[in-house]
């Protein structure tokens, strides 16, 4: 079955290229980055879109990386035209929905980077979730866009 | 028949008025984002007035007025800062990118530090260029960051320190607009989008040039 053997090949190519899936919970990460930050900044953030194909709810509970001293799950609350950054216990990831995490809403913290992080590394970055299954990505370095609008 | 040509004239006087009124009335400002957004530091109903200043740049003291006949746009945030000030910053830096070659040499983008206790002048020149060449990172003693911040209306405040002595720094995250004349113009709330920057700087630039 080499044809098949082609497209199992093929299919891994993608998921790695567009960042992960994992099989067995439906859950799917698309355009993953790290933000690339000024010379000498000791934090920085994850963003992605995670597409929940299941039909059960998920909460992403956790993030590690070896990149940094500690991985956060964060989210911005706006009071009063003052940016809060708090932690958060889990994000939410929908049955058939997806989570957003964007600069200035929902992000993975990367706290106490080990390394300066260059553009165009890649960040390895598990995300671990509430039904014990996990995705482990390669999350690319780079600015972040400016153009992002409010969701 | 005297009193009658006096209501008459009356009457023709108010329909005036009505018409005046209802050709040149504009009874709200067109855009929401030209409002001054007052914050926790000034009093109630107090409406911050801005005004000149003198910081640490990155070469010695830079004075608000070095600029004047540009529009400067001035934003209260810390090096540190992990997300809301990197997007601010490269919002803001696009709508610089955005603006014509001519427009975006009467434009000066300031990050003003609201940590001074980390952010040294140095810091500053390492962290500010990274989103815009033009921008250039203030800071100063904090009783003089704290006077600046609170004449424009910026408000912030410092978090506690975890265990390894790292802190944040919550802060209002709008950009302050200081037209060619030095006056604070209005401010542009947190996420404006490069278009909505652009176009309050070019409101500024054309009213500079009308004078």
């Amino acid at each position: 079955m080499p044809s098949r053997l082609a497209a199992l090949a093929l299919a891994a190519l993608l998921a790695l290229a567009t960042g992960a899936i994992a099989a067995d919970s439906g859950l799917v990460v698309s355009d993953p980055y790290v933000r690339l930050m000024p010379p000498g900044s000791p934090n920085t953030a994850a963003f992605m879109s995670i597409g929940n194909r299941s039909n059960s709810d998920r909460r992403l509970l956790q993030a590690e990386s070896p990149v940094a001293r500690s991985v956060e799950l964060h989210t911005h609350v706006d009071d009063q035209g003052v940016m809060r950054m708090r932690r958060v216990t889990a994000i939410e990831v929908r049955a058939g929905g997806q989570a957003e995490l964007h600069p200035g809403g929902h992000h993975v913290m990367l706290i106490g980077l080990r390394q300066p992080l260059q553009d165009g590394q890649l960040v390895p970055l598990t995300l671990r979730f509430d039904d014990g299954s996990s995705l482990q990505l390669a999350v690319p370095v780079r600015r972040a866009p400016a153009a992002h609008g409010k969701h | 028949m005297r009193s009658r040509g006096f209501l008459i004239a009356i009457i023709a006087l108010l329909a005036a008025a009505l018409l005046y009124l209802a050709v040149f009335w504009d009874p709200l400002p067109q855009r929401s984002i030209e409002r001054i957004v007052a914050h926790g530091q000034l009093p109630p109903g107090t409406a911050p007035r801005g005004g000149d200043f003198v910081l640490q740049g990155p070469q010695g003291p830079v004075a608000l007025a070095d600029y004047r006949g540009k529009v400067v746009l001035i934003y209260f945030g810390y090096t540190w800062c992990p997300d809301v000030c990197p997007t601010s910053l490269s919002l803001l830096a696009q709508a610089i990118a955005d603006l014509e070659a001519a427009e975006r040499e009467r434009v000066q983008p300031i990050f003003i530090s609201v940590d001074p206790e980390r952010d040294t002048p140095a810091r500053l020149k390492e962290y500010a260029p990274f989103f815009h060449p033009a921008l250039i990172g203030l800071s100063g003693s904090r009783e003089q960051i704290a006077a600046v911040a609170t004449a424009y209306g910026s408000s912030y405040q410092k978090q506690p320190a975890n265990a390894e002595g790292n802190y944040a720094v919550d802060h209002s995250s709008a950009t302050y607009v200081v037209d060619p004349q030095g006056r604070l113009a209005g401010s542009l709330p947190h996420a404006s989008s490069p278009a909505q920057i652009v176009a309050f700087v070019r409101q500024q630039l054309a009213a500079g040039e009308a004078r």
